[in-house]
């Protein structure tokens, strides 16, 4: 875990955009963060995913990607990782309603990761507000390791 | 050499692992993934409505469905020497605590463009009741020089 992740997520509730403020085509502030071996393993072990890609070096060295790898799915702690604890998707309640990925390269332990992100719509339907989410990450040599685009349901 | 892609139709079925949802595995997903939205972990909180929805209780993180769905996917695609290039996602019904789940795949299509080939799959996750808890659809490519 970053040193300084909050996992109390009503601390900055007061801070956090809600629905009404979110611009469409915005930035979002994001932080860069350095992927370890040790948190790509307990991501692999929370969805019990033990392949040796992940966990052993000689198997991954020999393997196509010459190394040890992350799973593609990495992005789901990538997400929380680079953003800050004021951001509004720690907003408690928010609800994930639906996710598309694109995968270009394997992040690595070691890796430095940068998140682009930014809010690319935002609507009502059934009553519910809705975020489109968009964002990318890449890695410290600029490569995009995978794209994507969420939808949550916002707190009212 | 490229036999096993050949050979694919649509119809090919994919089975993923079968995940045991408890209160420890919840928590230890929020390790893992640094969502710790107290949908996952405040049963009290979880009490109460969110605009229409009530959901009586805690309720497992979506994206531990896009995690399974994925290994599934890359235990596939890794023993052919493919890759797995996209997935998409939805959520139907809300998982909890003393449920199981498992996804399944099944191949629908498969396309060879200029550079490469590739397959589309049609993806569910369903709990013990047979319920579909979610939705999806996957590419996996399978380059010149895989299986």
């Amino acid at each position: 875990m970053p040193q300084d992740f909050e996992t109390n997520f009503w601390k900055d509730t007061g801070r956090r955009k809600i629905w009404d403020d979110i611009v469409p085509g915005e930035p979002r502030i994001t932080i860069p963060y350095t992927l370890t071996l040790e948190a790509i393993q307990r991501y692999c072990r929370a969805v019990g995913d033990l392949h040796p890609l992940y966990f052993d070096e000689q198997y991954a060295r020999r393997s196509r990607y010459g190394g040890l790898i992350a799973p593609p799915s990495i992005h789901i702690l990538l997400m929380f990782a680079c953003t800050p604890a004021d951001d509004w998707m720690r907003s408690p309640g928010t609800v994930n309603a639906g996710q598309s990925w694109s995968y270009n390269c394997p992040a690595r332990p070691g890796d430095t990761i940068t998140l682009q992100a930014r809010a690319l719509d935002k609507f009502i339907k059934r009553e519910r507000l809705f975020v489109v989410h968009d964002n990318v990450f890449f890695n410290q040599h600029g490569d995009v390791i995978c794209s994507g685009r969420g939808w949550t349901i916002r707190p009212m | 050499m490229s036999e096993f892609f050949d050979t694919l139709a649509a119809g090919y079925r994919i089975e993923g692992p079968e995940f045991v949802v408890s209160r420890e595995s919840i928590r230890a997903f929020c390790d893992a993934s640094l969502d710790y939205n107290p949908l996952h972990l405040d049963d009290a909180y979880m009490q109460g409505s969110f605009g229409k929805t009530n959901f009586g209780g805690v309720i497992m993180h979506g994206m531990t469905n896009f995690g399974l769905i994925t290994r599934m996917l890359t235990d596939w695609a890794y023993s052919q020497n493919a890759v797995h290039r996209r997935l998409e996602t939805r959520w139907i019904v809300p998982v909890k605590p003393g449920d199981t789940i498992r996804p399944h795949g099944r191949v629908k299509s498969k396309l060879v463009t200029a550079k490469s080939r590739w397959v589309v799959i049609d993806i569910e996750v369903r709990n013990q009741r047979g319920e579909q808890v979610a939705t999806g659809e996957a590419l996996v490519e399978f380059p010149p020089d895989a299986a």
